[in-house]
């Protein structure tokens, strides 16, 4: 099912970006930052159809071009379908930025099989999935590939063996691909947020929530817009000699 | 004399024969005389002498062209444009 919105008609100059994740949280941050940096911006959301209509209607209000498409990335076939479908869209696939990622939090010893799989699944393998159809669509003409770890995956937390595991994997992944990829000029980097204002941080429990800032030296929890621009960055021209590497944005947290 | 079908059949393989190469020279950017082709000519070392890092083209013109899935574990389908067309015969029947 897909969702369009668009206030100029795309043109095969305007290069497309491929935001995984896009009506939540860093997604839908990434999307509307590429959109207003002349993006023409695919937006693929696992079931919050409503989340992602309201993510084109702001593009659409800030003149940019978005086109919305329901996608479980954990799919492969329905992986496969969307990028499918990306061919057929006007213009170059020129970054792809995955943004999508659950937790389910829990301690080790009574933690479900169900529990730590499921979220390798969406995060690690997700991610694979995605990069792996993404290095085949940009194998001619070249691109970037941004996916997103975090600070999770470089100081693992308790409670979070699953997810420090998936967001490790995605960093191990990131250099691996990056040299895979590098021959057929498309870079592979990472972000590895901190604590950002989203969903699944208003999500944790109230006590942690309010004792974060006690270990950032910025004082405050970042904000989806700060992490779009990084994303931003090393998607496009401007990060054109980085590739392996993971940008960790956390107000100082691990430093 | 074969009968009708058999006429079809073979026809059919050799235009797929015809389309895959002529899909792989382009998206390979070979410059060989594509009449100079064999179809059982071996893709990787002598031959047309691909590398490991053509295998993602040939895996993806299998699947934006003919909807078929592989991966690069089984490598005897890479063999030669004849293995690559027999893979995509088995996908459509």
């Amino acid at each position: 099912m897909t969702q369009q919105s668009r206030q100029q008609q795309p043109t095969q100059q305007q290069p497309i970006a491929l935001v995984v994740g896009a009506s939540r949280g860093i997604g839908r941050a990434t999307a509307i930052e590429m959109a207003a940096h002349g993006y023409r911006v695919v937006g693929w959301y696992r079931s919050d159809a409503a989340a992602d209509a309201e993510v084109a209607r702001q593009i659409a209000d800030d003149g940019g071009w978005y086109q919305g498409r329901r996608t479980d990335i954990t799919d492969q076939q329905q992986v496969r379908e969307g990028l499918s479908d990306l061919r057929r869209t006007d213009g170059s696939l020129q970054a792809v930025i995955v943004s999508a990622g659950i937790t389910r939090d829990g301690l080790a010893g009574t933690m479900s099989l169900e529990a730590f799989t499921g979220v390798l699944q969406t995060n690690l393998v997700g991610s694979f999935l995605v990069a792996r159809g993404a290095l085949r669509a940009m194998r001619k003409h070249g691109g970037s590939i941004v996916l997103m770890s975090s600070t999770s995956g470089i100081r693992g937390q308790a409670g979070q063996t699953n997810y420090a595991a998936s967001k490790g994997g995605v960093i191990a992944m990131t250099q691996a691909l990056a040299k895979e990829a590098a021959p057929l000029g498309i870079r592979v980097n990472s972000l590895a947020p901190g604590f950002v204002d989203t969903d699944m941080f208003r999500a944790m429990d109230p006590r942690t929530r309010a004792s974060v800032t006690d270990h950032i030296p910025l004082g405050r929890v970042g904000r989806p817009a700060e992490i779009a621009r990084a994303a931003r960055f090393l998607a496009g021209p401007d990060s054109s000699y980085i590739t392996g590497q993971t940008l960790v944005i956390d107000g100082g947290m691990t430093s | 004399m074969p009968s009708q079908p058999q006429l079809d059949a073979a026809t059919r393989r050799f235009e797929l024969n015809t389309s895959l190469r002529s899909l792989l020279l382009s998206g390979l950017d070979l410059p060989d005389d594509p009449e100079h082709v064999d179809f059982d000519e071996p893709l990787f070392g002598r031959g047309l002498e691909l590398d490991s890092l053509d295998t993602l083209e040939i895996v993806s013109i299998l699947e934006e062209e003919f909807g078929v899935l592989v991966s690069d574990e089984d490598r005897t389908i890479f063999g030669s444009i004849n293995k690559l067309a027999d893979v995509i015969e088995a996908e459509q029947q």
